[in-house]
């Protein structure tokens, strides 16, 4: 599978997850990878159930150092891919 | 018109503060004591929460017991806010010793050690957690989601008290949500309080036998980042004297139950938090609304 797809499928999946974990309405109609996590409107616990939900279904373990070094959703995709999802 | 009330405002508290730095102990504890007072015949509401709440934990049955243990709990409140803006003078160098016994199970104080580890510290609205935050920031910096104060001339008076130089406030509404992380991704110690009510964002933990909404944050902080927790109570066992305890870690794993997880960790700091009321009601802060059905 390429990148492309590869982040394509990672997105949906991403989205899925947020739509899952958010406690308040959130407007994800522009969701890419350009999105800023913060103007989703995502507070701290919602992020962190977020990650915790993404190592579940990727199986993949994030660092804690990683869990810090992100901004938009391409930086959580490119985590992602570059940790073999 | 907001400018000059925040200024009169300031002006007071710097007279308080005054009196504070300048009287004896004992009369400032006179003048806590009849602060509270006057709070507790003042504040009609809090003081029903109070007796209410107490003879719902059943730690007392007898409605007038429970007024005088909710009055007394307003004392220590007030006790603690004297006692915390003083805590520097009694706290620096070596002289805590003096007035703090100090008992960090091993497992703890291995993290605490440890350049590497950061740590979550959780406590209630018990005895003086301010001088529990301010002891352990002697092994580690310390920050604490604290609620900023609306007006900027105090805020910035009380951070200038603060006498934790390692004591880094994050500000309640702060708009990052990964500020969080970020304490614990420095390897220093994230000290929350976790009796509060959480509303919607909560999960129903009982608390002396009835469910109270209690915020997720610490074990999912925990699930997330691994970072060990522990629970801390801080007694005032008199003047200017204090025993603080930790627990020994907890710690759990993910094991894709989340939800049970969660409630696993909650239901231990919960279950901490009650042992220690017990010890002493009078020093838990009855008046917040733990429950709200």
């Amino acid at each position: 599978m390429s990148d492309t797809s590869k982040e394509d499928e990672l997105i949906a999946n991403l989205r899925i997850i947020i739509e899952g974990c958010a406690t308040d309405p959130i407007d994800l109609s522009n969701f890419s990878t350009t999105t800023k996590v913060q103007e989703i409107g995502l507070d701290s616990l919602t992020i962190l159930d977020m990650f915790y939900d993404i190592e579940q279904e990727t199986g993949i373990s994030i660092e804690q150092e990683e869990l810090v070094d992100f901004r938009t959703v391409g930086d959580i995709t490119t985590l992602l891919i570059n940790k073999g999802a | 018109m907001k400018a000059l009330f925040h200024l009169i405002e300031f002006a007071l508290a710097r007279v308080l503060l005054f009196f504070f730095d300048h009287l004896p102990y004992s009369l400032n504890c006179l003048i806590s004591k009849g602060a509270a007072n006057l709070w507790w015949w003042a504040d009609f509401r809090r003081r029903r929460v109070a007796q209410e709440n107490i003879l719902r934990s059943g730690v007392e049955t007898d409605p007038k017991r429970a007024r005088a243990i909710a009055k007394r709990s307003i004392q220590v409140f007030s006790m603690l806010v004297f006692e915390s803006l003083r805590s520097d003078q009694f706290l620096e160098g070596e002289k805590w010793r003096d007035h703090v016994k100090l008992d960090i199970k091993p497992d703890v104080l291995e993290v605490l050690e440890d350049p590497n580890q950061g740590l979550l510290m959780a406590a209630g609205h018990f005895g003086n957690w301010e001088i529990a935050g301010h002891l352990l920031s002697r092994y580690k910096p310390i920050a604490g989601i604290a609620r900023k104060m609306n007006n900027p001339r105090i805020e910035k008076l009380v951070q200038s008290r603060k006498a934790r130089a390692r004591f880094r406030p994050i500000p309640k509404y702060d708009s990052n949500p990964g500020r969080l992380m970020e304490v614990l991704n420095e390897k220093q110690i994230l000290a929350l309080l976790f009796d509060q009510h959480a509303g919607s964002y909560g999960m129903q933990i009982d608390f002396f036998g009835h469910p109270a909404a209690t915020y997720k944050t610490i074990p999912m902080l925990h699930l997330v980042t691994r970072t060990p927790v522990c629970y801390i109570e801080c007694i005032r066992t008199g003047p200017m004297q204090f025993e603080v305890t930790t627990s020994n870690l907890i710690q759990k794993t993910q094991s894709g139950n989340k939800e049970e997880e969660v409630r696993s960790i909650l239901e231990q700091l919960n279950q901490h938090l009650e042992m220690t009321i017990r010890k002493d009601p009078t020093q838990y802060l009855w008046a917040h609304r733990r429950w709200r059905d």
